[in-house]
């Protein structure tokens, strides 16, 4: 018993060491990594093979976010699924919406595809805006800045430590954001369809053409009646940009059809095994539509 | 299950009227009931010892899927707003065809320290796993055995507070402590009654007490959910009124341990088991009247069973189950003779679902129900039943 006290009350003394952060999704706890490095102690609540927008809300989250410090969420409702009743069963004040502890990204951006009145029968839209604007490589900086402030408020004596790692993380990605520029400028102006409306950041970033979506709606599966109009609009489509958790036969038969290469492409960190990192996901990118 | 939540921030800029309007949503749930007995016998079916059917009392109870063909269930409507930096609020009101209740209506605390949380109001008790999650969320369009017997056709709904702690600990545990009115129909009951000679008091408030202790870890992709509840308090159950007059005052425990196993096989495939046990024990006195005279007998009673069900996600939108309910225990004894009742009593259930989305889901229910006895006889009722349910509006995504 004496044994499980001191081991209880070091648990708790090691708490005030360092700084407790829980990040939603894996690019998030990568952005976070590269500003805190060794200062903060983190945590990933969903996986780079999950849907982003279909979490799980596992009790199992709850005791990671009992201790946290700061939670620093996406954002534009893609959390909503899950992450509101595990904030509520956290029984942490300083996590909550509204506290310094509470940092949504999203607020820090500016959404693409807002829409002006909503409807569910437009099926899972996100009235804010499309959420998924970390596959704008443009958008990083922005929210690596945005996360520094945020490390500093909370752990002024590591403040220098944070601006230095800010400091080499921006000028290390602004020389990959040029090659990148570089790689993906022979595919502007290129057709794509996509399996839901997740890479639309990065195809407005890069001026590749959007023509369809194989949902009909947000969330809504394909059905063979949009599959044939899809087909029958579709011209000098190059590409269909599959992700690594949707069903693949649609985009398979697609792309025959059309003629086009499917790409299947990682949308967060961890989407493959090979992806450790926030350069590596792009990089993954780029190299796949290299294929 | 989505919508709306974060930003409460948001609001401290933006003086705009309806951006303070709480989040509002409704349930509806309509069915169609094919029962292999008459509406008149399935509301005179009781279960010897567990059971009796009470019709004058609860005029709004749920009674889900009470008759043959159509039955509309319900139609809900959840209002949920924060009050300020330190309050939250809930509200639930259910209309049936005959009216509305308030069946819960509460505020939970948003920043307490210590990891401590404090609900106040008329809310679900954190009893066992299912009685917390409302219809809805459920996996079967049936309320399960245990439940119905012990806890009631509405379940444990009370009014009182509830505070919880969540343990530091690097795997969930919570422990909670609730104290309650108790004024359950099915265990407990807080008003006293007289007749011919007897007279009973009217128990003391808060008449209950209930805690409960939950914990959580993953191994891999599956995750573990386990509860350990207890309740305790004073009964006051009368049914004077009622032709057949019979009335018990005592004192009522009931345990409850529950398990839930959830295996993930991918964001939308999943395979959980999920079980209850609870186990009553009730002691006091039973009163009778046949007409002509009053008995007074001293009644111990030791009931339980369980539920347990299967339920395989097995793609995005379809899913299937199976959920079989059992009684094994049924020991009542009347002035230390046991009584010769039932011990056994099953039911269950198989089903299959489709969600287009998250808000619309459609689910077919097929059961053999073994449980009930008419005028002394074994019923046995085959049950069909096509269930629709939607919501809309900003309806608060579901806990695990």
């Amino acid at each position: 018993m004496k044994k499980f006290l001191l081991f209880l009350f070091l648990n708790i003394s090691f708490s005030f060491a360092e700084l407790k952060v829980v990040a939603t999704y894996p690019w998030i706890g990568e952005l976070v990594k590269e500003i805190a490095k060794d200062k903060v102690k983190l945590y990933i609540i969903a996986k780079g093979t999950d849907d982003p927008h279909f979490v799980v809300p596992k009790p199992s989250h709850i005791a990671k976010l009992r201790d946290a410090d700061l939670i620093v969420i996406q954002g534009a409702q893609l959390e909503i699924g899950f992450l509101p009743p595990l904030l509520q069963q956290s029984n942490n004040p300083k996590i909550q919406p509204g506290k310094d502890g509470f940092l949504e990204l999203s607020q820090f951006i500016n959404l693409i595809e807002k829409l002006e009145k909503v409807s569910r029968a437009m099926g899972d839209v996100h009235p804010e805006g499309n959420p998924h604007y970390h596959l704008d490589p443009y958008n990083i900086p922005v929210l690596a800045k945005v996360i520094k402030e945020k490390l500093c408020q909370l752990d002024g004596k590591n403040c220098e430590y944070y601006e230095k790692n800010l400091d080499e993380f921006l000028s290390k990605w602004n020389t990959k954001l040029r090659e990148w520029d570089k790689g993906f400028e022979r595919f502007k102006g290129m057709g794509v369809i996509s399996y839901h409306k997740i890479y639309d950041y990065f195809i407005q970033r890069y001026g590749l053409s959007l023509i369809g979506t194989l949902e009909p709606l947000p969330g809504i599966p394909p059905t063979p009646k949009h599959i044939e109009k899809l087909l029958a609009g579709a011209q000098n489509v190059k590409f269909i940009l599959q992700d690594v958790y949707h069903e693949k036969k649609t985009a398979h038969y697609i792309a025959k059809k059309l003629n086009a290469k499917l790409l299947l492409l990682p949308h967060d960190v961890g989407s493959f095994p090979e992806i450790k990192d926030l350069f590596s996901l792009f990089d993954e990118i780029l190299r796949r539509f290299n294929q | 299950m989505k919508k709306i939540l974060i930003y409460v921030f948001l609001i401290s800029f933006c003086f705009g009227g309806q951006i303070f309007n709480p989040d509002i949503s409704f349930i509806l749930d309509n069915s169609y009931v094919g029962r292999s007995v008459e509406d008149e016998i399935f509301e005179e079916l009781e279960i010897p010892g567990l059971y009796h059917p009470h019709h004058n009392f609860h005029a709004h109870s749920h009674g889900l899927n009470k008759n043959n063909g159509f039955n509309f269930n319900y139609g809900e409507l959840y209002l949920y707003s924060p009050v300020d930096p330190y309050f939250d609020l809930h509200v639930v009101i259910p209309f049936s065809e005959e009216g509305l209740e308030i069946e819960e209506g509460y505020i939970v605390t948003r920043g307490l320290p210590f990891n401590l949380q404090f609900k106040m109001g008329k809310f679900r008790s954190s009893f066992g796993r299912l009685n917390v999650q409302h219809l809805h969320f459920w996996d079967f369009s049936n309320l399960p055995l245990v439940y119905k017997v012990f806890l009631g056709d509405d379940g444990l709904v009370e009014k009182g507070v509830n505070i919880n702690w969540v343990l530091p600990f690097p795997f969930y545990l919570s422990l909670g402590l609730e104290v309650l009115q108790g004024e359950n129909e099915q265990s407990f009951g807080i008003k006293g009654f007289s007749a011919e000679s007897i007279s009973v008091e009217d128990a003391k408030v808060p008449n209950l007490s209930v805690g409960f202790l939950k914990n959580s870890f993953d191994i891999g992709n599956l995750s573990i959910l386990t509860g350990l509840s207890f309740a305790t308090g004073k009964s006051r159950i009368s049914h004077l009124l009622e032709e057949e007059l019979h009335a018990f005052a005592g004192k009522t425990k009931i345990f409850g341990f529950d398990f839930t196993a959830k295996y993930f096989i991918n964001s939308y495939r999943y395979l959980s088991f999920q079980g209850e046990f609870i186990l009553r024990n009730q002691k006091g006195k039973e009163y009778e009247y046949d007409g002509n005279q009053l008995y007074e007998n001293s009644v111990s009673k030791v009931q339980g069973g369980f539920y347990s069900q299967l339920v395989l996600r097995f793609t995005r939108r379809w899913r299937t189950g199976f959920q079989y309910n059992l009684i094994n225990k049924n020991d009542v004894k009347v002035n230390d003779i046991r009584k010769d009742f039932p011990q056994h009593f099953l039911s269950y259930y198989a089903m299959l679902e489709f969600n287009p989305t998250e808000f619309s889901r459609i689910r077919l229910e097929v059961g053999q129900n073994r449980t009930f006895y008419h005028e002394g006889k074994k019923k046995t009722i085959n049950e069909v039943i096509l269930e629709f349910n939607f919501a809309i509006g900003a309806h608060g995504a579901h806990p695990f």
